[in-house]
C-alpha cells in the first residue's frame, strides 16, 4: 500500500467515501445475485409471469450496482485530476526554482517527459488504483460473509483459494521480474537498436553500409521478438495463475454445489445464488490484475515526481533585497565564492575574491574544466554558491539569484535559445512592452535587418522549433537584440563565438563591441582575441582564480595567462 | 481508410493465419467462459431435479470441469500468440520504414525541418502495434462471438434470435460508431492540445535561463497552467463520457439478461428446450456480453492512430535519383575536378552554388571555410554524387560523381559534424569502418588515434558499451573513435566536416594533429569554421554566398590578401 495516497488534499475523504460506495455496491452484488437467482427458479417452476417481480428486483440492484461504479468512478477521477494537477503545478515551478544546472544534469529529457507524461500516468494510477484497491478489500469479504451465512462448505472452498491465489500472484510476478531484470540491459539494447539505426542512417550511409543494414534491422527486430515473447511466457504466467484459480474454485464450487443438492444438504435458491456470487468474488481481483501495468508505471512515475519535488534547490532565506540600477560608482565585493557539488563532492570553484567598481567588461578566461561557466552561473544567479560573502554597495546579497540583482541582468550563452514564435516575439521577449520602431531599430543594431527582409513574412516570420532554422551567427544576433532592447546594465557572455566560423565571428564581434559600452560586463571565453577588449581579466586554473588584472599588467606580468596565450596558439603544449 | 494501405492492410494479408489462430483463441477464450457458466448453471438445476443416479450428471461434471480449466490456457495461449503476431508485424513495419527512409537518408533534416522526425517515425511504429492488440483483435472477436451466439440461439428461435441481434447490435454497432463520432473531435482536440503543452514546456525548459532572468516566470506557470487545465477539462469530459457509457451498456445487458430468462421460460413450457437450460441461457448472458463491451473501447481508439499513419505514409513519397549501380574499377587515386559548377536548390531564386572551379589532386589536403549558407554543404553533396550540378561537371577520375551510386563510398569516407556511433560496443563501432578487419588492425587503428591507452584502462576494453552508465565518452573522444572508423576504411579521399566544433583549443589542436597525421597520403577535404591547422594546408578556398571568395595557400593568402591577414590575426588573438 502506497502512504504516499494519504498526503494528497481531499484524499482521506475520498477512501471514505468510495469505501461506503463499495460496501453499498457489495449489498446490490449480493441482492443482485440474490434475486437473479429467485426468478430463474420462478421461471424454471413454470410460474412465468410471477417471476416479473423478481426480474425487476434484479434489474433494480443491477442498475443500483452500476450506479454505483458509474459514481465511483467519477469521484475517484475528480480526484486523481486534481491531484495530478496541483502536482503538475508543483512540478513546474520546482523546474523553474532548480535552475538550467540541476535541469541538464538530469536531463531535460527526463524532466520534461515527467512533467507531460509522467503526470497523466500518475493520475491514472490515483484513478484507477483506490476504487480498485478497495473493491478488493471489501467486495470478495461481503461476498464470502453472505455465502457463509448459506452454505459453510463453499465458502470454505472460496476463502482457501483467495490467499493461493494471491500467493502465485505474488510468486509468479517476482520470478517474471528477476527474469527481466536478468534481461534488462541485453534487451534495451535490441529493443533500441531500430532508432539506433535510424538516428545513424546517415553515418551508416557515408560508410557505404545503409543498404546492407535492413538484413540487421530484421534479425535484431526477430531476436528482440524471441526474447519478448521468452519474457512474455513468464509475465503472463501470472494472470493465468489468476484465472486459473478463479476458474477453477468457480467450477469446484459448482461440482460441489451440484453434488450436495442431490444429497438435499442445500436448497436449490442457495445454490444457484452461491453460483451467480463465485465469479463476483474473484472479480475485482482479476480488474486489478489486469490493470496491473498500467498502475504500476503510474506508481513509478509517482516516486520519481517525488523524486524531482524533494530535490534540494540550495533554497535559502528568500530575502527581499533593495538594490540601485547598476552605475558607474557601483561596486561589487565577492569574497571566498565556493561551489562543491555535494552529489559527486567535487569542488569546481575555491575561494574565488575580486572587487569591480563601475562599468568594466570583465573577460573569464581559462582552460577547459578550469570554472569559467561555472562562475558565470554563479554570479548570474543560476546556481547558489556553497559559501563566500556578497556586498554590492556595501549591501550584503545571499547569492545572486536575488531578483533585484536578476532584474539587472541579461545572459547570453554559446547557443541562445530561440523560442518557438516569431521574430518580433523572440526580440521582445524581456520586453514585452516594446514598440514596433524599438524592435525595428534593435534589429537593425544587430545586423538582423537584412536578413528579416529576407523572410516572407518579415518580423512575423516563425522561428524556433517548427519554424524556420537559423544560423548560429543567427541566433546569437537575435540574443544581442533582446538585450539590446531591455537595456539591462548587466550583461553575462558564456562563450557566445566559439562555434561561429571566423568571417561570422569577426561580424558578430563589430555588433557586439559598442553593446558593451557602459556596462557590466562578464564575458567567458576561450577566444583570446576577446581578450583585448576586456579592462579586466579574470584567469581560472582549476577551480581557483589564478591570476587578474588589467591585459597590459597580465601580458607584462609572463605569468598563467600568457603561458595560457602560448598553449592556445599551439606555441608550447 | 486509405491510410491502412501501407502499414495495416498489407501485414494483414501476409500474416493472416497468425491473426486468425489469435482471433480463434480469444473467441475461445469467451467460448469456454461462457460454457462454464452455461454447463454449471445446467448442473445445478439438473441436481436440484434430485436424480436417481449421480451418474447422470457425470457429462456436466466434467464438463464444468473441462471449461473452468480450458479458459485460463486458452487465454493465455491467445495472448502469447496475438503478442508474437504482433512483433512479427512490428519487425516487418521497420524494416517498410527503414527501406523508406534509406535511399533520401541524406536529405531527412533539410525535406523535414522539424527537430527528431526519426524518433517520432520510430515511435508511431511502436504505436502501431496498439492497433492490432487493443483495436483489430478484439473487434474481430467480438464480431465472431457476436456471428456465434446468434446464430446459436437461432436454431432454438429465429425471431427471438433476430431481436437479440437487433439488441446486441446496439452494444457492438450503434454505441462503438456513436462513440467514434461523438469522440473524435474531442479527442483530436486534446492530441491537439496536448502537443501544445509539449511545445510549450519544451521551451521553457531548454529556455530557463531567459525565463529566470527576465522574471517573467510567474506568467509562464499561470498561463501553462491554465492551458493544462483547459486540456483536464475537455479529459474529463471523454472521462465522463466513458464512464456514463459503460453504465448505458450495463444497463442494457441487464435488460438483455431478462429478455432471455423469460424467453427461455416459455420455450421450456412450450417444450422447445429442456427445463433445466432456463439457468443456463439466463445466465450464459453475461459472459457473452462481457466480450462484446470492449468493443466500443476499441473503436474509439482509432483517430489516435490516425496522425502515425499520416507520418509514415507521408515519408513513402520521395523519388531521389539513384545513381548508376554497375561494376566498373574505381581508381585507386583519382582526381577530383569541378568544372563550371552551378546548383540551384528546386525553386529557390538564388543559386546555391556559382561556376565553383576547383582541381584537387591526390593526396592534397583543402580546407574549405565560409559562413553558414554560403555553400559548403551543397560542395559536399556534389562531391559525394548525392546531387547532380545543373551546370557543369564534378567529376573523380574521369568518372562523374553521380555515376558511383553506393559506391562512391569506396573513394570517400565522410566524417561528418557529429558522427553517429551506436549503442554497441567500442569495437562494433570502429569494424563498421571494415567488417573483415582483424582485431590488430582494430588494435592498430585505435593507436593511431591515441586512444590505446585509454580503451585499455577501460575493465571491458574494446568491448565497452558507448554508452553504459550515461556519457562515457568525450566530444574528443568520441571524434577520435569515428575517425578509427575512417581509418580502418582506408579510402583515397577523406572528408571531414567541421570535426571540432564545439572542441576547446587545446583538443582542438590535438585532434587535429592526429588528424593530419594518420591521414598522411591520403586526399584530405577539411571543412572547418576557423583557421587552426591552415599551415598546413595545400588550398584554402574560403565561399561566399555559392562562389569562391578566396582561394590560395597559407603563406600566399597571408602575403597577398589583406581580408585573410585580418582573419588569421583575429584567430591568433593579436587583435
Amino acid at each position: 500500500m502506497d502512504k504516499n495516497l494519504f498526503l494528497y488534499k481531499d484524499s482521506k475523504k475520498t477512501f471514505v467515501l468510495i469505501g461506503i460506495l463499495t460496501v453499498l455496491q457489495s449489498l446490490a452484488i449480493i441482492a443482485q445475485a440474490g434475486f437473479l437467482a429467485k426468478a430463474i427458479i420462478t421461471v424454471y417452476e413454470g410460474a412465468g409471469f410471477s417471476a416479473l417481480p423478481f426480474f425487476a428486483m434484479f434489474f433494480l440492484a443491477h442498475v443500483f450496482r452500476h450506479f454505483l461504479q458509474w459514481l465511483k468512478s467519477r469521484i475517484a477521477y475528480r480526484f486523481a485530476d486534481q491531484t495530478s494537477s496541483q502536482l503538475q503545478n508543483d512540478l513546474v515551478e520546482k523546474v523553474f526554482m532548480i535552475g538550467p544546472k540541476t535541469i541538464s544534469r538530469q536531463g531535460s529529457g527526463h524532466i520534461i517527459a515527467l512533467c507531460l507524461e509522467g503526470i497523466p500516468s500518475y493520475k491514472t494510477y490515483l484513478e484507477l488504483f483506490i476504487p480498485r484497491f478497495l473493491s478488493c478489500l471489501l467486495i470478495p469479504a461481503s461476498i464470502v460473509i453472505y455465502v457463509f451465512t448459506m452454505d459453510v462448505t463453499s465458502a470454505v472452498v472460496l476463502i482457501v483459494v483467495m490467499p493461493i491465489l494471491i500467493i502465485f500472484l505474488i510468486l509468479l510476478g517476482l520470478v517474471a521480474q528477476k527474469q527481466k531484470d536478468n534481461k534488462w540491459e541485453n534487451y534495451q539494447l535490441l529493443s533500441r537498436h531500430f532508432v539506433d539505426s535510424l538516428r545513424g542512417l546517415v553515418t551508416l550511409k557515408f560508410l557505404g553500409r545503409s543498404k546492407g543494414h535492413r538484413e540487421a534491422i530484421y534479425s535484431v527486430s526477430n531476436k528482440y521478438r524471441i526474447s519478448t515473447v521468452r519474457t512474455l511466457r513468464v509475465a503472463f504466467l501470472s494472470s493465468f495463475s489468476l484465472d486459473f484459480f478463479s476458474s477453477l474454485s468457480v467450477a469446484v464450487v459448482a461440482v460441489e454445489l451440484g453434488l450436495r443438492l442431490i444429497n438435499g444438504q442445500i436448497d436449490f435458491l442457495a445454490a444457484l445464488t452461491i453460483l451467480i456470487l463465485a465469479p463476483e468474488y474473484f472479480l475485482p481481483v482479476r480488474e486489478l490484475g489486469n490493470d496491473y501495468h498500467a498502475t504500476m508505471d503510474g506508481k513509478e512515475s509517482g516516486e520519481k515526481i517525488r523524486g524531482l519535488l524533494n530535490l534540494d534547490d540550495g533554497e535559502k532565506q528568500v530575502m527581499t533585497v533593495n538594490l540601485p540600477d547598476w552605475n558607474k560608482e557601483s561596486e561589487l565585493v565577492v569574497r571566498g565564492l565556493t561551489k562543491t557539488f555535494t552529489e559527486e563532492n567535487r569542488t569546481v570553484l575555491a575561494d574565488i575574491h575580486f572587487t569591480i567598481r563601475g562599468f568594466k567588461k570583465i573577460g573569464i578566461i581559462g582552460l577547459s574544466g578550469a570554472g569559467k561557466s561555472t562562475l558565470i552561473d554563479l554570479l548570474s544567479g543560476f546556481t547558489k554558491p556553497t559559501s563566500g560573502s556578497f556586498f554590492i554597495n556595501g549591501v550584503e546579497i545571499p547569492d545572486f539569484s536575488v531578483a533585484a540583482w536578476q532584474d539587472q541582468v541579461t545572459y547570453i550563452p554559446q547557443h541562445p535559445y530561440i523560442f518557438s514564435g516569431t521574430v518580433k516575439e523572440n526580440i521582445m521577449w524581456y520586453a514585452p512592452n516594446a514598440t514596433d520602431k524599438e524592435i525595428t531599430e534593435a534589429a537593425e543594431r544587430t545586423g538582423l535587418s537584412e536578413l528579416i527582409s529576407q523572410f516572407p513574412n518579415g518580423l512575423n516570420e516563425k522561428i524556433g522549433q517548427g519554424g524556420r532554422a537559423l544560423s548560429g551567427g543567427e541566433e546569437q544576433r537575435i540574443a544581442l537584440a533582446r538585450a539590446l532592447l531591455t537595456n539591462r546594465p548587466i550583461m553575462f557572455f558564456d562563450e557566445p563565438t566559439a562555434h561561429l566560423d571566423i568571417e561570422t565571428e569577426h561580424d558578430i564581434k563589430e555588433i557586439m563591441l559598442p553593446l558593451l559600452d557602459n556596462k557590466l560586463v562578464f564575458f567567458a571565453t576561450h577566444r583570446l582575441h576577446w581578450m583585448n577588449e576586456m579592462d579586466y581579466i579574470l584567469v581560472m586554473d582549476g577551480g581557483r582564480l589564478a591570476e587578474s588584472g588589467t591585459p597590459d599588467e597580465l601580458f607584462r606580468k609572463n605569468g598563467v595567462f600568457t603561458q595560457l596565450v602560448k598553449v592556445h596558439r599551439g606555441e608550447v603544449s | 481508410m486509405r491510410n491502412f494501405n501501407k502499414y495495416i492492410r498489407p501485414f494483414i494479408k501476409q500474416y493472416k493465419w497468425f491473426m486468425l489462430a489469435t482471433v480463434f483463441l480469444g473467441f475461445l477464450t469467451f467460448l469456454t467462459a461462457s460454457m462454464l457458466t452455461f454447463t454449471s448453471g445446467f448442473l445445478i438445476t439438473r441436481a436440484a431435479e434430485a436424480p436417481y443416479n449421480i451418474l447422470m450428471l457425470y457429462v456436466p461434471i466434467v464438463l464444468v470441469r473441462a471449461f473452468g480449466i480450458a479458459r485460463p490456457v486458452v487465454r493465455y495461449m491467445e495472448r502469447l500468440v496475438g503478442h508474437n503476431t504482433v512483433l512479427k508485424i512490428l519487425a516487418d513495419m521497420r524494416v517498410r520504414l527503414y527501406d523508406a527512409l534509406e535511399p533520401q537518408a541524406l536529405f531527412i533534416r533539410s525535406r523535414f525541418q522539424t527537430g527528431d522526425l526519426v524518433g517520432t517515425l520510430a515511435d508511431d511504429i511502436e504505436h502501431l502495434q496498439d492497433a492490432y492488440i487493443r483495436t483489430i483483435f478484439p473487434t474481430i472477436v467480438a464480431l465472431f462471438l457476436f456471428v456465434f451466439s446468434v446464430t446459436s440461439l437461432a436454431i432454438f428461435d429465429p425471431f427471438f434470435a433476430l431481436w437479440i441481434a437487433v439488441c446486441l447490435a446496439v452494444i457492438i454497432v450503434v454505441y462503438p460508431l456513436l462513440s467514434l463520432y461523438f469522440l473524435k473531435k474531442r479527442q483530436i482536440q486534446v492530441k491537439e492540445k496536448r502537443n501544445r503543452l509539449y511545445k510549450m514546456f519544451t521551451d521553457a525548459v531548454l529556455g530557463i535561463s531567459d525565463w529566470m532572468i527576465s522574471g517573467n516566470k510567474e506568467r509562464f506557470i499561470f498561463q501553462f497552467m491554465k492551458e493544462s487545465r483547459e486540456t483536464n477539462k475537455i479529459e474529463k469530459k471523454l472521462a465522463d463520457w466513458n464512464h456514463a457509457r459503460t453504465f448505458q451498456l450495463q444497463v442494457i445487458s441487464g435488460l438483455i439478461l431478462i429478455f432471455v430468462g423469460i424467453w427461455a421460460g416459455f420455450e421450456a413450457l412450450e417444450g422447445e428446450i429442456l427445463p433445466a437450460y432456463i439457468a443456463s441461457f439466463t445466465l450464459v448472458t453475461l459472459p457473452i456480453l462481457e466480450g462484446l463491451i470492449p468493443v466500443s473501447n476499441a473503436i474509439e481508439k482509432i483517430p489516435a492512430y490516425q496522425e502515425s499513419l499520416e507520418r509514415l505514409e507521408n515519408i513513402d513519397q520521395y523519388n531521389g535519383t539513384q545513381g548508376v549501380v554497375g561494376s566498373f574499377e574505381i581508381a585507386t587515386n583519382p582526381v577530383f575536378y569541378f568544372e563550371h559548377v552551378d546548383y540551384t536548390y528546386g525553386s529557390n531564386k538564388e543559386p546555391a552554388l556559382k561556376n565553383i572551379n576547383l582541381t584537387i589532386r591526390p593526396g592534397e589536403k583543402v580546407a574549405l571555410l565560409g559562413k553558414s549558407g554560403a555553400g559548403k554543404s551543397t560542395l559536399l553533396q556534389l562531391l559525394i554524387g548525392a546531387m547532380k550540378p545543373d551546370n557543369g561537371t564534378v567529376k573523380i577520375g574521369d568518372l562523374s560523381a553521380s555515376r558511383y551510386g553506393e559506391q562512391i563510398y569506396e573513394v570517400i569516407s565522410v566524417l561528418n559534424q557529429k558522427p553517429y556511433l551506436f549503442a554497441t560496443t567500442v569495437e562494433n563501432n570502429i569494424r563498421l569502418g571494415n567488417q573483415e578487419a582483424t582485431r590488430e588492425e582494430i588494435e592498430d587503428v585505435i593507436r593511431q588515434v591515441k586512444l590505446d591507452q585509454y580503451i585499455h584502462s577501460l575493465p571491458k576494453g574494446l568491448d565497452t558499451q558507448m554508452e553504459e552508465s550515461g556519457q562515457r565518452f568525450s566530444g574528443g573522444e568520441r571524434q577520435r573513435i569515428a575517425l578509427a572508423r575512417i581509418l580502418l576504411k582506408n579510402t583515397p579521399i577523406v572528408v571531414l566536416d567541421e570535426p571540432t566544433v564545439g572542441l576547446d583549443p587545446l583538443t582542438e589542436r590535438d585532434l587535429l594533429d592526429t588528424i593530419f597525421k594518420t591521414l598522411e597520403g591520403k586526399t584530405v577535404i577539411l571543412i572547418t569554421h576557423h583557421l587552426m591547422g591552415m599551415e598546413k594546408m595545400d588550398q584554402i578556398v574560403f565561399l561566399d554566398n555559392g562562389a569562391i571568395s578566396m582561394h590560395g595557400n597559407h603563406r600566399s593568402l597571408l602575403k597577398e590578401n589583406e581580408r585573410y591577414r585580418k582573419l588569421y590575426r583575429l584567430d591568433l588573438g593579436e587583435i
